[in-house]
């Protein structure tokens, strides 16, 4: 499908390191469009909206950014603690916004298995329902983050 | 070929070329930045004057290049390409110019300036001229007339657009899909005209 | 038959060709817009060639407009006053400067076209920037995740800068990173030692610039480092002082401390380092040196988790608390914080609920 200007520079600064180091695509060679696509079907055959996970991860966010780097419970079997760096990043989408270079890690005590997501992240979820691409450095499988 | 003959088709043509025989109502061509740039009075009063603008002049250059260099060499299965290549061109040149006398209305129009290239009315136009063998006057008539009659079309949907811009129209239509309704509508009344001109 | 195929082949591409070169020489003639003189604030007047934007114009003759987006119009950094010359507001400006901005011409640099004469207005003090080549000659390590990198000024060989003050590395571009980036770094060294810099950089997961300083910087390797910058500095009045700053933003207050030696300064300090472990506790016997060297400091380590077997005596949760417990006189003394934006958000809050007034808290805001 002929892409617009737009989408292409999108597309390019997604896969370029202008933003993030490594670009937010990793290895997955789908243009954006799909990706976005197949992971929201994701998120709707989960039962589940982008807003509401959006707002989960917000909240953990928050929960944990009290504490200033140190773990926090957040329920019975999982642990959370914020990372911070000085400096903002911006989002790939020509709008405006700044966000903190916030990262928030999420342990799973049962499963040892470990999220992390940033806050650009939050918001590239609830806005653009992207969730990186496959083998990206902050990809979170919609499935990972329903619970 | 009598000069006045030829003014008075130009004119007939030029009259149902915005009227009955409207490019964008009748024929439907150009509807995706008719749909996409409607938006606004402002930006569709810009666009539709490129339109305008680049519509006669394409219809000219295609005129002069299909009778002097297709016609002459037998080539006039190449007009497609041909035809194409100079309005590519030409849209091109139309760029740069409004870039330099109007970056606003370069940033407001965006992606759709460009797009002007792909737009089939204007090279409905020109193969229109071709197959109804229009003479050059009647060219400048029918290229000049078509541009107006798309430029009304989108200004009128641009009014029709704004005043709705406060109604609540259901979900699913919102966007193109009202936009395509009110294009039909419009579109049964441009058939009112039909029957005011014979045009040929 | 071959004729048949050839001349239309030949027709076509020729009007084709015809048609690229008569755009060629349009653009020439419309798209050129010929030398133009760009006016920075009566002080300067650069001579440029036109047809490009405000930003990179100003950025290619060494003045440093701060941006990070790229010149595409999405971070709002490049502000620039243009007094003459910019033309039409553009859309994708609008959503960045308020009605005061407009009124008085402020612009985003990177979305004006410099079309003809221009007459700018920077901040002074981004005139003073310059450029700096240099040498890492010393990379030392702090703790798991913490290096202290000393920069040897090659050319210029002299930086003046403020304690607090930071500067601009430019990374350049290396496996993981295709294009060159800025990034801040607060100046650590002591003031006094001329021709070198020092810098604190705090390892941040897939960060930029952090792994291209940590994984392949080398000494020896040349780096390129614009600067200096930042209002961050102490203030001129004998009120005690506060610092509170972890991890990396020890580097300006170290600065400053290094700095209040060299004068003399009397002003009562105290230090609170916060850190999540005993482990990331660095430069501590440089701290405990300024103890005795100045006339009243302390400082004091505050370790968030600190593991029974560490033994650890000194003040213990998170920062701000010990902040909260042990703060006596916060309304006479001024605060000076450095560290990510949620530390910094938690200090001011606890800061204000102890009686500290807003215009007495000064942070390094990099955010």
């Amino acid at each position: 499908m002929k892409e617009s200007p737009q989408a292409r520079k999108l597309e390019e600064i997604l896969r370029s390191s202008q933003l993030v180091a490594g670009g937010f695509m990793g290895y997955d060679t789908r243009p954006v469009s799909e990706i976005i696509e197949s992971d929201c079907a994701e998120v709707s055959r989960l039962g589940q909206t982008v807003e509401q996970i959006a707002e989960r991860m917000r909240l953990i966010t928050e929960k944990a950014k009290q504490r200033l780097g140190c773990w926090t419970e957040i329920d019975a079997s999982r642990r959370a603690r914020v990372d911070e760096a000085k400096g903002f990043l911006v989002c790939p989408w020509s709008h405006p916004g700044r966000f903190a270079k916030r990262v928030t890690i999420v342990t799973t005590a049962a499963t040892g298995q470990t999220i992390r997501w940033s806050d650009l992240n939050i918001h590239m979820i609830a806005e653009h329902c992207f969730f990186e691409g496959r083998g990206s450095a902050f990809r979170i499988e919609p499935g990972e983050l329903v619970f | 070929m009598n000069i006045e003959i030829e003014l008075s088709r130009a004119l007939v043509v030029f009259v149902s070329a915005i009227f009955t025989q409207n490019i964008l109502l009748a024929y439907f061509l150009g509807l995706c930045p008719f749909i996409g740039v409607s938006r606004e009075i402002k930006t569709a009063f810009g666009l539709g004057l490129a339109v305008i603008f680049v519509m006669t002049s394409t219809s000219l250059l295609n005129w002069l290049a299909y009778h002097y260099v297709l016609e002459p060499l037998g080539l006039h299965f190449f007009r497609f390409i041909l035809f194409i290549v100079i309005i590519a061109a030409f849209v091109q040149f139309t760029e740069m110019v409004v870039d330099r006398f109007s970056p606003v209305l370069y940033q407001n129009l965006g992606v759709f300036l460009p797009l002007i290239t792909v737009n089939c009315a204007i090279l409905g136009a020109s193969l229109f001229m071709v197959i109804r063998d229009y003479g050059f006057i009647v060219t400048i008539g029918y290229g000049l007339g078509s541009g107006i009659g798309w430029f009304l079309a989108i200004i009128a949907m641009a009014g029709i657009r704004q005043k709705l811009a406060n109604d609540r129209i259901p979900r699913g239509l919102q966007g193109a899909g009202i936009t395509l309704i009110i294009a039909g509508i419009m579109a049964l009344a441009f058939t009112g005209f039909t029957g005011v001109l014979q045009a040929r | 038959m071959v004729s048949a195929v050839l001349i239309p082949v030949i027709v076509v591409s020729s009007i084709g060709a015809g048609l690229a070169a008569v755009l060629v020489a349009c653009e020439h003639f419309i798209a050129a817009y010929g030398p133009c003189d760009v006016n920075v604030n009566n002080r300067r007047t650069l001579n440029v060639q036109g047809g490009k934007d405000l930003l990179s114009v100003l950025t290619a003759e060494k003045i440093f407009i701060p941006s990070a987006c790229g010149g595409r119009g999405t971070c709002g950094l490049c502000k620039v006053k243009v007094n003459q010359g910019a033309g039409p507001l553009l859309p994708t400006e609008e959503p960045y400067l308020d009605e005061d901005e407009k009124k008085s011409g402020v612009r985003l640099s990177c979305q004006v076209k410099v079309r003809n004469d221009l007459k700018i207005e920077i901040p002074d003090e981004l005139l003073a920037v310059r450029e700096y080549v240099c040498r890492c000659d010393q990379i030392v390590d702090l703790t798991h995740d913490m290096k202290q990198f000393r920069l040897e000024l090659r050319e210029p060989e002299k930086i003046d800068y403020v304690p607090g003050q930071y500067i601009q590395l430019l990374t350049p571009a290396y496996e993981k990173s295709g294009e060159e980036v800025y990034r801040a770094y607060s100046i650590s060294s002591d003031p006094a030692v001329e021709g070198a810099i020092e810098l604190i950089i705090r390892l941040v997961p897939n960060g930029i610039c952090t792994t291209y300083c940590f994984e392949y910087l080398d000494t020896g390797d040349e780096v390129r480092i614009n600067g200096p910058y930042g209002d961050f500095r102490l203030s001129e009045s004998d009120a005690p002082i506060v610092f509170i700053a972890g991890g990396s933003g020890m580097a300006p207050i170290k600065s400053m401390l290094h700095h209040m030696k060299n004068t003399n300064n009397k002003r009562s300090a105290v230090y609170y380092f916060g850190a999540n472990k005993v482990g990331d506790l660095f430069l501590v016997d440089l701290m405990r040196r300024f103890e005795s060297d100045l006339a009243d400091f302390r400082f004091v380590p505050v370790v968030a988790e600190a593991e029974p077997a560490e033994s650890w005596d000194g003040e213990t949760g998170l920062v701000t608390e010990a902040v909260e417990r042990n703060l006596k006189n916060a309304p006479r003394c001024e605060a000076y914080l450095c560290g990510s934006p949620g530390m910094i958000d938690a200090a001011v809050s606890v800061l204000q609920k102890l009686g500290m007034s807003d215009d007495r808290i000064f942070y390094d805001k990099f955010a």
